[in-house]
């Protein structure tokens, strides 16, 4: 868990001027110089483009890890040491036990 | 005490107001999918499904990225491992109701691109999914997986049905295009009936581009 403070800033946002009319892209379902958020034509689905993502993933709200994530060395969290033998053993321990809630989680998943 | 009484509620209400502007910049962008993030570790003494866990679940732009930015790189998992992206409710193997008449666009990568390539695919080949890119036949999308192995690593993009020929295409021809993939390279596309059945080391593909 990490508590250390991390600098925000506001999400990104682009205000684009349109010249021309032409500018406007063909299809409803996209804004001006990428789509941003919009669903399709029938209004049934939520669809991003690449750069929207991309432009989300340095966003504030993106940079604390999710709450719950299992700790899973080389994963989740850093590989572990070897220099600390009897750590390795505790961790291990802790993983197991965390497996028999995971087991339960999943069973609640089906 | 008396006189700085009347002023702390003045200040209260300023940072009140300010806590509300940030949130308003703090919104969250809803994705059509929940989508669930597996990670399976090939551990001989346990079997397939005690090796496979459920990492976290996610259903917005932000939280994706909150899980993709605090979590390994497939290139530096240990051989043997997988990540598994699957819509909520899907479990990431072929014996799922909604996977089992379905297959796989199957991507295999080479040594060289292991370091050049492998991690900027999955990405790639996460936000597709993500972001709905396949239009209508993203409903046939089920989930995509990674398979990080010393031969070979591999990323397939799974799909609930292998008849569905128009959605598979739609899928494949996309995907291809999306990651800018060389159009020389071939992809195909295996029935995962025909992948667990297989006697030989490679199993016939029913469409490729």
């Amino acid at each position: 868990m990490s508590t250390n403070q991390v600098k925000s800033c506001p999400i990104p946002t682009r205000v684009l001027t349109l010249k021309d009319w032409s500018q406007l892209p063909d299809c409803y379902s996209q804004t001006p110089g990428g789509t941003l958020f919009s669903t399709t034509p029938g209004g049934t689905r939520i669809i991003y483009d690449r750069k929207f993502l991309l432009d989300c993933r340095n966003s504030p709200l993106a940079r604390t890890p999710p709450c719950c994530l299992p700790q899973i060395p080389g994963v989740t969290c850093p590989a572990t040491h070897p220099v600390s033998k009897l750590q390795d053993v505790k961790e291990e321990v802790e993983e197991e036990e965390k497996d028999v809630a995971d087991d339960n989680q999943f069973e609640m998943d089906i | 005490m008396a006189t700085s009484e009347p002023k702390a509620p003045e200040t209260d209400e300023q940072q009140c107001d300010s806590q509300v502007t940030n949130q308003e910049q703090y919104i969250k962008h809803p994705l059509q999918n929940r989508w669930a993030l597996w990670y399976f570790k090939n551990d001989k003494s346990k079997s397939w499904t005690e090796n496979l866990r459920l990492i976290s679940k996610f259903d917005t732009v932000e939280d994706f990225w909150a899980l993709y930015n605090h979590i390994q790189q497939p290139s530096k998992l240990v051989y043997g491992c997988d990540y598994c992206l699957f819509k909520d409710g899907i479990k990431p193997m072929w014996e799922d109701d909604r996977n089992k008449l379905g297959g796989r666009w199957l991507m295999t990568l080479n040594k060289v691109q292991r370091h050049n390539d492998l991690d900027r695919y999955w990405m790639e080949t996460l936000l597709c999914l993500v972001g709905e890119s396949f239009d209508e036949a993203s409903d046939d999308v089920c989930g995509a997986v990674v398979n990080v192995r010393h031969k070979a690593d591999k990323i397939a993009i799974w799909t609930s049905n292998c008849q569905n020929r128009e959605a598979i295409m739609k899928i494949g021809e996309t995907y291809k295009d999306l990651l800018s993939i060389p159009s020389k390279a071939m992809l195909g596309y295996q029935s995962h009936d025909d992948t667990s059945s297989k006697s030989g080391s490679t199993t016939k593909n029913m469409y490729s581009i």
